[in-house]
């Protein structure tokens, strides 16, 4: 199949490249052209614009950062909408707001283009293992289309709803995910302020019924004191914004996660972004008096 | 002075004819043309756009829901921005995001148009009595100019510093009354269900360091169970809305009004955000008896 490809950072290269492996065509662009280098040896065909890989393209997909971002690539000056023809699809892997997918679909509806928002959950080392979790919001008719793209990028493939639903399912994701990293980060710092070893701690808890992924992966990080690899703190205080405006919109109370987003909100001012999240362990630590900075 | 007003809805409305009544000459546009029904017998001249008013007019008055609006009518087709003359003072007394209002005078600058932020507090009542508090910020020259009408609607002035300040300072009100609201409500739901008189309680507070205008105004609406606005619990959300947006650009810890905004999300989403923000204690008083 034709396949066009933009947004090729740490997650998006990999999952290019498994397209690549699988025998698709892939058309890329980018805005810093050294980021398709590796890709364009291993046979993509680069072009000048978005809209230019858009017309060498059956599907178009994209994962960049924020919702700006997505629309000025589709609607953008030389923009896909300029190339899609009628029919083509664009598919989305970036994390965006719900309204914000709804509205870029209502846009391209107008022209016969097709839009899918499609989160992906598993970071970059699911993107290189092609093990993701893929949800995704659209027309049920497409599944079958977007099959030879999501099997050869992911595990978990589930069309949850209509446009729209994807990101919805990926804000609940995130909401459940950092809760646990800020539940594991707090019996961390219960448990030391105890005098008690939380590597043990996490040992004796992980079998039991308040075993978690979270708490194996990132209560681990804790336990090593290793705040740096893994996942970036600060993607995960981006995307609170969009899941607690969208709470806002709807009018539904979501008491914990307006906890979690502001001690996320103090790790970003204590210089933590671009650490793991497993940072969160340091934010309670700043009031706790076992502070490494004072 | 020829003064523009465009936002005449139940806070803008009162606080026009309080210009009108000083002797300013009023020029109006609205969307809706029958929020200029209350005008007719007044010395004001209507417009077709907000570029017409603002031809007119020496200042012009904003007072609409939130930042699209503002913008809307500020810089949109035919907005403020497409009629003044350099010279112009833009002031607008919405409630906006902070960083909305700045990005907005720099835009209208760009014209030699001078923007005032100065959002208020005090409600419709204080709109009626003319006794609004207004936070203001922009350059103290365009303050000055504009000081007299400001307070013709405001009891207490102040400019607190340049622009964006003032919704600033709004924003901190909005921290201050929506969780002090909250901790009355829930004082009042606390001794209710402890099988004491939640007005005996007030009486007794307001005497000590507990004192505050919300206990003893909002408390006693609380207590009448007179939950009609006053000020609208969803308008309350929205402000809380931007302070939490605020709080995220910034890094800003503020646990507090991040409860305080999931409540109000509570009781928006259940459906009494057309009530007054006291409408809190029902929420609380819901969430504690068998459903």
């Amino acid at each position: 199949m034709q396949l066009g490809f933009i947004g090729l950072g740490a997650m998006g290269r990999p999952m290019a490249e498994h397209l690549l492996r699988a025998g698709h065509e892939l058309s890329v662009w980018s805005r810093r052209p050294e980021s398709a280098a590796a890709l364009i040896e291993q046979g993509a065909q680069w072009y000048a614009s978005p809209a230019e890989v858009a017309r060498h393209a059956e599907i178009v997909c994209t994962n960049v950062t924020g919702s700006a971002d997505v629309e000025g690539l589709a609607f953008g000056s030389e923009g896909l909408a300029a190339g899609l023809a009628p029919g083509s699809l664009h598919v989305d892997f970036s994390t965006i707001a719900p309204s914000a997918a709804r509205h870029i679909a209502a846009r391209y509806a107008a022209t016969g283009v097709d839009f899918v928002d499609a989160p992906v959950s598993g970071g970059s080392g699911g993107a290189q293992s092609a093990t993701l979790s893929i949800m995704w919001g659209g027309e049920s008719a497409l599944a079958a289309r977007l099959q030879s793209v999501f099997g050869v990028l992911g595990k978990t493939i589930v069309r949850v709803g209509e446009t729209g639903a994807g990101q919805v399912t990926k804000a609940c994701n995130q909401m459940v995910m950092v809760a646990a990293i800020e539940a594991a980060a707090e019996a961390a710092l219960l448990a030391t302020a105890a005098g008690v070893d939380f590597s043990k701690v996490r040992a004796a808890m992980l079998h039991g019924s308040a075993g978690s992924r979270v708490l194996d992966v990132f209560g681990g990080r804790m336990a090593m004191k290793d705040f740096r690899r893994g996942v970036e703190a600060r993607l995960h205080h981006k995307d609170y914004a969009l899941l607690m405006d969208e709470a806002a919109r709807i009018g539904a109370p979501l008491p914990v996660s307006g906890a979690v987003a502001q001690q996320l909100n103090s790790l970003m001012s204590r210089g933590w972004g671009t650490d793991d999240t497993s940072s969160l362990l340091r934010v309670l630590e700043a009031g706790c008096g076992t502070d490494p900075a004072r | 002075m020829k003064v523009g007003f465009i936002g005449l809805g139940l806070m803008g409305r009162p606080m026009a004819l309080h210009l009108e009544k000083a002797g300013h000459e009023l020029h109006l546009w609205a969307r809706r043309p029958e929020s200029l029904a209350p005008f007719a017998k007044v010395n004001a001249k209507t417009h077709a756009s907000p570029a017409e008013v603002a031809a007119h007019a020496e200042v012009v008055i904003v007072m609409v829901a939130d930042a699209p609006d503002v913008e809307k009518v500020c810089l949109g087709a035919d907005g403020l921005a497409a009629g003044g003359k350099a010279g112009l003072i833009v002031v607008d007394m919405s409630t906006i995001n902070p960083n909305a209002a700045r990005s907005i005078g720099l835009r209208l600058a760009e014209k030699g148009i001078d923007f005032v932020d100065a959002p208020v507090s005090g409600g419709e009542t204080g709109a009626i009595n003319a006794a609004l508090t207004v936070m203001a910020g922009g350059k103290a020259a365009a303050f000055e100019k504009v000081r007299p009408l400001l307070e013709k609607m405001g009891k207490s002035v102040t400019l607190i510093g340049d622009s964006g300040a003032g919704q600033v300072a709004k924003a901190c009100n909005q921290i201050l009354t929506g969780v002090g609201t909250l901790a009355v409500a829930e004082a009042f739901n606390f001794a209710a269900k402890s099988g004491v008189d939640p007005a005996r309680v007030r009486e007794a507070l307001l005497g000590g360091f507990a004192y505050s205008k919300i206990l003893e105004n909002h408390g006693q609406r609380m207590l009448d169970r007179n939950f009609k606005p006053g000020f609208k619990a969803w308008m309350h959300q929205k402000d809380l809305r931007i302070v939490m947006e605020e709080a995220h650009r910034l890094g800003l810890m503020l646990p507090s009004a991040a409860v305080t905004a999931q409540v109000f999300n509570a009781i928006v989403g259940s459906g009494m955000g057309e009530n007054d923000s006291i409408s809190a204690l029902m929420l609380l008083e819901k969430m504690s008896t068998p459903g």
